[in-house]
């Protein structure tokens, strides 16, 4: 009776979790250019999509995935052999316990009333089995120490339920031969700690057994021209997903400055935590945002997590979502005035004008603020304080940015800059020209060192390096003010 | 037989495969072998202008990989070369930050003291390989074709720190332009930058950067641009195409990663060199091959 109970107390909580997560997917979004679809509307469109699907080319693809990526998992064993070999021993042996042990009732029974009797020795292989891959598992996580494979509280918690799991199951197949007493109290635990598992499993990482084949499932039939509905909705299903497995942390190619800034945002997988939460509730405190919104920009977009992913997820495109979303608040990034920000530049077209612009006039207005030029008139004389003096020390020796005190303002830089020549009043559009910049950083003038836009818009092509008859650094030079000017802002 | 660990960075990988995928064949024909290495990560290059420690480890760590395996590196990328060259650089004017880097990089076991040789692909095609060699390979020269060199800044420049060519006449790019039996036309901006570098953060200027350099190699009589960087190629055609639509450009100039070039003077079929994966159409290149051989038959 009580045994029932909790029975369908586990199935009803695994229920309404199931219908909560799923429906999240179609309830929340990420980034700017989704439009306001209602719930419904994306339930109707996923309907239209997968309606689409019942065609001899598209069943073929999701019949090759299937078995390929889902039931081989060839993705896992690309990448890494020993981590395919510990997934495959519990994905496989747990199959075998979850049907011809857990659900024996439903699908051994009645093939045969007999047949459980010749299965004990066989569920204790397969639990054995399970117990090796979870071994593998903690020896990959806290003896090998993998480079950046981190051990989230959900990582945790899924080894040790599994754990508990077999290893209550194991002592109650062998006490079943013994001790009548204590197989009864050691089955209330192997079904507590099952049941437990089945009600939680919506909220868990064990999800990924239905959403990681899902996710790779849609991406194989999923492009960029599919309804922007279901693209949303896919984006939070992916979030899902993810099963922390760290492979993209260990292909990031920006995980040398993870290494060296220490910021846990940086890398993909942890990305991932943090957008999970970030969905379902947007209010996040300042420091959060401003470490979220470093993570995130530092990126080359170069691909590697998207290709390697073994749950098949479009990180590309989730992290473009997800940027624009983030970059879109008031707190401005200053890495948009990087390099960094080539592939927004390269997918302009692909946002909102004003929205393109926003963030960029954000940061710019910021970085420039304090040069104003209209308060050094001639009348006011400029004052070389302490103040001024640190920050000329501060420019330091370093690759010879201490060359700027042998500028005798020939102009060359300013003549030969591409930039200033694009420009039919230079002055005007740029505040200060290059020579004007060195002479200010002579005088200690850091307001105008770093603050002019032609700084912020400088190519670094080294022209005026180059041409510099005095051998002064100056795109150095200019370089050391940006990062002089980033780390103040910070 | 000369041998090169291939460094290829972010960009080519996810946006100019072409460019990696022809370089390889070129290679290939020519006799070097390539190591690959995934461990490579990003040189550094965006992370100049906001956090230099950073930079440097990041350049550091893929310097002291082709270290550990003992080779050169082929580098594809100017920007990436002239980032990796220029940390090179920084760290060996300081010993003590050499010291820092190094305890930095001992937790993975790694170190840098200076051995491997940073190489541009277009240094090694003319310095290690040399152009008689490329010549001998020569099987289906163009004839009557104008190309309009594009050296890329941070391979020139700061020239006391890449040492790739003159940064004021260089060469070495027209040369090896030239032996494929096109013509380098002289134009006033070949040494400008295409404007990548602020793709993203001012595109006005960007692309005004890259329209003038185009408008003035289209005067020049360029028939294509040709490049050895995947900034310069993104920009003159992934950008200049954009550029079609939004500034209504009319002297449409497409442009080519120099290893496609030289791979079709080679008689190396197109698929090896990706011509069909550029956005602007340059498979019209073939009609200046067979222009040769007709006049070949006649």
């Amino acid at each position: 009776m009580y045994y029932k109970f909790m029975v369908y107390m586990a199935l009803s909580v695994f229920a309404v979790g199931l219908i909560y997560t799923v429906f999240n997917w179609f309830r929340f979004s990420i980034g700017i250019n989704v439009k306001d679809v209602s719930p419904w509307g994306r339930i109707t469109a996923a309907v239209r999509g997968i309606s689409s699907l019942f065609n001899k080319e598209k069943l073929s693809i999701l019949g090759r995935v299937f078995v390929q990526d889902i039931l081989l998992q060839k993705h896992i064993k690309k990448q890494d052999k020993l981590r395919w070999i510990m997934h495959m021993l519990i994905f496989s042996a747990f199959m075998f316990l979850l049907i011809f042990h857990a659900l024996d009732k439903i699908i051994v029974t009645p093939l045969h009333d007999r047949f459980y009797l010749m299965m004990n020795p066989w569920l204790i292989i397969a639990g054995l089995i399970v117990l090796a891959g979870l071994s593998i598992s903690l020896y990959r996580r806290y003896i090998l120490k993998v480079p950046r494979l981190k051990t989230s509280g959900m990582d945790l918690y899924t080894i040790i339920i599994l754990v508990i799991i077999i290893l209550s199951g194991l002592f109650m197949e062998i006490t079943k031969l013994s001790s009548y007493e204590y197989y009864q109290k050691i089955w209330w635990v192997h079904i507590s700690v099952c049941l437990f598992g089945l009600a939680y499993l919506p909220f868990s990482k064990m999800f990924h057994m239905i959403t990681t084949p899902l996710s790779l499932l849609c991406n194989a039939v999923m492009d960029e021209n599919s309804d922007p509905a279901n693209i949303a909705t896919r984006q939070v299903m992916e979030l899902d997903a993810c099963t922390h497995c760290n492979t993209c942390n260990q292909h990031c190619s920006v995980a040398v400055a993870y290494d060296n800034l220490g910021n846990d945002n940086i890398l993909p997988a942890e990305r991932m935590s943090f957008l999970k939460e970030y969905v379902a509730n947007k209010k996040i405190s300042a420091k959060k945002l401003r470490s979220i919104q470093q993570g995130i920009y530092l990126c080359t977009n170069c691909d590697r997590c998207t290709v390697v992913c073994p749950a098949g997820i479009n990180l590309r495109e989730l992290w473009f979502s997800a940027r624009e979303e983030l970059i879109q608040r008031k707190q401005p990034v200053d890495l948009m005035m990087t390099p960094f920000s080539y592939f927004r530049g390269l997918n302009h077209q692909r946002i909102d004008k004003e929205k393109y612009d926003l963030p960029l006039e954000n940061v710019l207005n910021v970085l420039t603020a304090d040069c104003d030029l209209s308060a050094k008139t001639l009348d006011a004389p400029i004052v070389l304080n302490q103040e001024a003096n640190e920050f000329r020390q501060a420019m330091g020796i370093s690759e010879r940015t201490d060359t700027f005190s042998y500028c005798f303002s020939c102009e060359n830089c300013s003549t030969v800059c591409p930039v200033v020549i694009n420009y039919a009043d230079p002055q005007q559009s740029l505040d200060l020209l290059p020579h004007q910049i060195i002479r200010s950083v002579a005088l200690g003038l850091k307001d105008l060192a770093t603050g002019s836009k032609m700084l912020w818009n400088c190519l670094t092509c080294y022209q005026c390096q180059e041409h510099c008859p005095q051998g002064v650094k100056v795109t150095d030079i200019f370089n050391k003010l940006k990062t002089v000017s980033i780390e103040d802002h910070k | 037989m000369m041998k090169y660990t291939l460094f290829v960075g972010c960009n080519i990988p996810a946006r100019i495969q072409q460019y990696e995928l022809a370089a390889r064949s070129v290679v290939d024909k020519l006799g070097i072998k390539l190591v690959e290495n995934q461990e490579f990560k990003c040189c550094g290059y965006p992370m100049q202008t906001s956090d230099n420690k950073t930079f440097l480890l990041m350049a550091a760590r893929n310097l002291a990989l082709a270290e550990k395996e003992g080779l050169d590196m082929m580098v594809l990328c100017k920007c990436c070369f002239g980032s990796l060259k220029k940390a090179a650089h920084q760290i060996q004017q300081d010993p003590e930050l050499q010291e820092e880097i190094n305890r930095f990089l001992a937790e993975e076991g790694l170190k840098y003291s200076g051995a491997t040789e940073i190489k541009h692909f277009l240094s090694i095609l003319y310095h290690d390989v040399g152009i008689s060699v490329i010549k001998e390979k020569i099987s289906t020269p163009f004839t009557e074709l104008n190309i309009a060199t594009h050296y890329g800044c941070h391979a020139l420049r700061p020239s006391d720190v890449t040492q790739f060519d003159d940064p004021v006449q260089p060469s070495i790019f027209d040369d090896l332009v030239k032996v494929t039996g096109a013509k380098s036309v002289d134009w006033a901006l070949q040494l400008e930058c295409c404007g990548a570098p602020l793709m993203g953060v001012n595109d006005t200027l960007s692309m005004d950067l890259a329209e003038k350099k185009l408008v003035d190699c289209s005067r020049a009589g360029a028939d294509y641009v040709c490049v050895g960087c995947p900034y310069c190629q993104m920009q003159f055609d992934r950008v200049q195409n954009m550029m079609v639509s939004e500034r209504e450009l009319t002297d449409e100039i497409p442009s080519i990663v120099y290893p496609q070039l030289l791979g079709l003077a080679m008689g190396i079929p197109e698929q090896s060199l990706g011509l069909g994966m550029n956005m602007l159409d340059i498979t019209t290149l073939e009609s200046f091959i067979k222009m040769e051989t007709e006049i070949d038959s006649e």
